[in-house]
């Protein structure tokens, strides 16, 4: 039966998993997955958080599933946005590569 | 009496009734929609004086709160935004050049509509006090943002700013959202004021969780505000950005970010065993925040790359009368900073899209000779750069002054050193702009500056209120919540 | 007092020490046996491959797919409306209704301006 530590054990994974993509990754495509892993992360452990702390009641605390809810969607939103820019970055430039984000050095 | 949430009710109607106009071509010029958009804001803003107790059902959720602090920003941010469309009405030529449209003029209105929806959730945001409630409206704010950065796709710099505010925006969202996972796993709350009546009765042992929240959430609000360590987007963005947006970002989100930092630091400082810790982390970030934006700042020759790197030394300025929170009017100190803060960027952004359109670039060195072309605008820019620098007889002097007396109280010597060190090195950096309008001689074929009407007088008004309220700052404090 | 934090220690080392081994166990068993062109061609039943191995899509595919997840992905909040559509409308009344109604509304207005826009028109 797994408890709780270990959901939270794999949320963490996933989180460090994605910064370290962010981090190390050159391609801003793969740095854009790395991100919404994170945020995949904290879903899986805001889910964790609600149903293993019950309420007195003996419910889980709702407000933390809600809140997965937005982050889902906003997640869909950003990438829509995200995705977007790095077309049009795409077109302008042909690369998708942060090396070649050179223009703006003083 | 309006009900409070009408507020943004009523500006997210106006976006999408904009967003309609647009659509179905209702408007013949863009510049159309920005003045629709200029009126519905003021009204709203006239909407804010009128408002009622707040009834609905959110005060009794928790959710949002009407509160003296929350309705001064809301009307902060309204200002902020009718002044950024009448900068951007200003900026319209440049934003037709650099989009590609099939037909003239297409793909320019949203630049207008935008600003709009940016502003309903920065009014949502100075609002909220659950974390669900920030996390939506900082999305709104902070998603509606990278399309505006990146708003002139035939402007590789535009894109880059886009790209780069794109990555490090998700990477503070994910910051966020996981240090919130910590705040809600350790006290079972995802509400501040809930939050605020558990904290004393956390056993110690998950105190490390909301520490760990608690440092997550300050990196990502550290990126909204633009601290030193999480500011190495600030210049890039800056520089690359439309000017309208740039100085949306540096005033208005800047100002929301604060906000919201207080709010959530607010619970935390009631207990003593978080107090310590929170107290050194501030102290620390403010004095890296000054040194780094004031020393960073001072070889810049690119001026918006220059206001960039000012941006995160006014953050450090702030950051301290956060650091002072303990003293009474430290808070006043920051909103009255935040206030003066607004009128004098504003300024020098709505003088830099004139003299951008005009000149070609927005170097240093294209203000040379500025006095003779225009002395109007050039005796603008002076009171705006004294301003910023905190020369006596503006606002930013009494800013300044007001968060190094609340520090001065708390007894953070070393940060009001550090301080007054900066602010010798910000005279610097703000007079080669001074040096560049008097002292160098105009290009050859420069003539004066046109500007348009709408801008000329937001100029003159803006830099009446800083002369005025650098006298008499009174009159502001009078207004404080 | 210190040792409050061995816990949030060991998540750091942990998180940390298996990021490392995934990458390196990447780079150790990514490269199992040498690499040559023939190797690394497209198989196509011994035909010389004339092109690149994945062609580009169209751009208007991801416009449409994304356009889809996001009026899709919007049902979410439907799920807990529905669940607690019944208590709530004998407690305090048609509010809830007429507020999804008006977030399906400015959904429609968004759908509305994607038409105007011709996001969605394949010919163009």
């Amino acid at each position: 039966m797994p408890t709780l530590a270990h959901y939270l054990l794999v949320s963490g994974l996933l989180f460090s998993l994605g910064l370290a993509g962010v981090l190390l990754r050159r391609n801003i495509l793969i740095i854009f997955m790395g991100l919404e892993l994170m945020l995949n992360a904290a879903n899986l452990s805001l889910v964790a958080f609600s149903r293993f702390n019950l309420l007195p009641n003996g419910l889980p605390n709702y407000n933390a599933q809600v809140l997965v809810f937005f982050i889902i969607t906003v997640a869909a939103a950003e990438v829509a946005v995200g995705l977007a820019i790095i077309v049009a970055l795409f077109r302008a430039k042909q690369t998708t590569h942060v090396e070649d984000l050179n223009t703006l050095k003083f | 009496m309006i009900d409070p949430v009408f507020l943004e009710v009523s500006v997210v109607v106006l976006g999408i009734f904009l967003l309609m106009a647009e659509a179905f071509g209702l408007a013949k010029e863009k510049s159309t929609l920005a003045w629709w958009a200029i009126g519905g804001l003021a009204a709203v803003f006239i909407g804010t004086f009128f408002i009622g107790p707040n009834s609905n059902s959110f005060e009794v959720s928790g959710f949002y709160v009407v509160d003296g602090l929350s309705l001064f920003f809301k009307r902060f941010v309204l200002i902020s935004t009718i002044l950024v469309l009448v900068m951007s009405v200003d900026y319209l030529p440049i934003v037709q050049r650099l989009v590609p449209a099939e037909r003239p003029g297409a793909g320019s209105g949203e630049f207008f509509i935008l600003p709009v929806f940016t502003c309903a959730g920065l009014m949502w945001m100075v609002s909220a006090t659950d974390f669900i409630m920030i996390f939506c409206a900082l999305e709104l704010v902070t998603i509606s943002f990278y399309i505006q950065v990146a708003y002139l796709r035939r402007s590789m710099s535009s894109l880059e700013a886009g790209t780069k505010y794109l990555i490090l925006g998700a990477l503070s969202t994910g910051f966020l959202v996981y240090g919130i996972t910590w705040f809600f796993g350790a006290t079972g709350q995802t509400n501040l004021v809930a939050i605020r009546e558990v904290l004393p009765l956390i056993p110690v042992a998950n105190h490390p969780a909301i520490l760990f929240g608690l440092a997550l959430v300050l990196v990502a609000l550290g990126f909204k505000i633009a601290a030193v360590p999480f500011q190495f987007w600030v210049p890039d963005v800056y520089q690359g950005a439309p000017t309208p947006v740039t100085a949306y970002l540096a005033v208005a989100s800047k100002a929301a970010g604060f906000l919201v930092l207080i709010r959530v630091l607010e619970p935390f400082f009631t207990v003593p065993s978080f107090q310590n810790k929170l107290f050194l982390a501030l102290v620390l970030l403010a004095l890296l925040t000054l040194v780094f934006g004031n020393l960073a700042a001072i070889p810049q020759t690119n001026f918006k790359r220059l206001l960039g790197y000012s941006s995160i030394a006014h953050a450090g300025y702030l950051l301290m009368g956060l650091a002072a929170i303990g003293d009474a009017f430290a808070g006043g100190a920051v909103v009255f900073y935040l206030s003066g803060y607004l009128l004098m960027t504003f300024l020098a952004f709505l003088i830099l899209v004139p003299v951008t359109k005009a000149s070609g670039g927005d170097d240093i060195a294209h203000f040379n000779g500025l006095a003779r072309r225009s002395p109007g605008l050039a005796l603008a820019m002076l009171i705006a750069a004294a301003s910023l620098a905190g020369v006596p007889f503006t606002v930013g002097f009494f800013g300044k002054f007001f968060i190094f007396e609340a520090a001065m109280n708390q007894g953070l010597y070393l940060l009001v050193l550090a301080g007054i060190v900066t602010v010798a090195s910000g005279f610097y950096y703000y007079f080669k702009v001074i040096r560049a309008m008097y002292w160098q001689p105009a290009p050859e074929d420069a003539g004066p500056v046109a500007i348009t009407k709408t801008s000329s007088v937001a100029i003159f008004i803006l830099a009446m209120l800083i002369l005025i309220l650098g006298v008499y700052p009174q009159l502001l404090i009078g207004m404080l919540p | 007092m210190l040792q409050d934090y061995t816990p949030v220690l060991l998540h750091v080392i942990i998180a940390v020490g298996f990021a490392t081994v995934a990458m390196i166990a990447n780079i150790v068993l990514g490269r199992t046996g040498k690499r040559n062109p023939t190797k690394d061609s497209v198989y196509e039943c011994g035909m010389v491959p004339e092109m690149a191995g994945q062609p580009r899509f169209s751009v208007k595919f991801y416009l449409v797919a994304m356009l889809f997840i996001l009026f899709d992905i919007e049902i979410v909040f439907m799920y807990p409306w529905a669940v607690v559509y019944q208590d709530f409308i004998a407690e305090s009344g048609t509010i809830i209704l007429w507020s999804m109604l008006s977030f399906v509304l400015i959904l429609l207005f968004g759908y509305v301006y994607a038409i105007k826009k011709g996001a969605l028109d394949w010919s163009r």
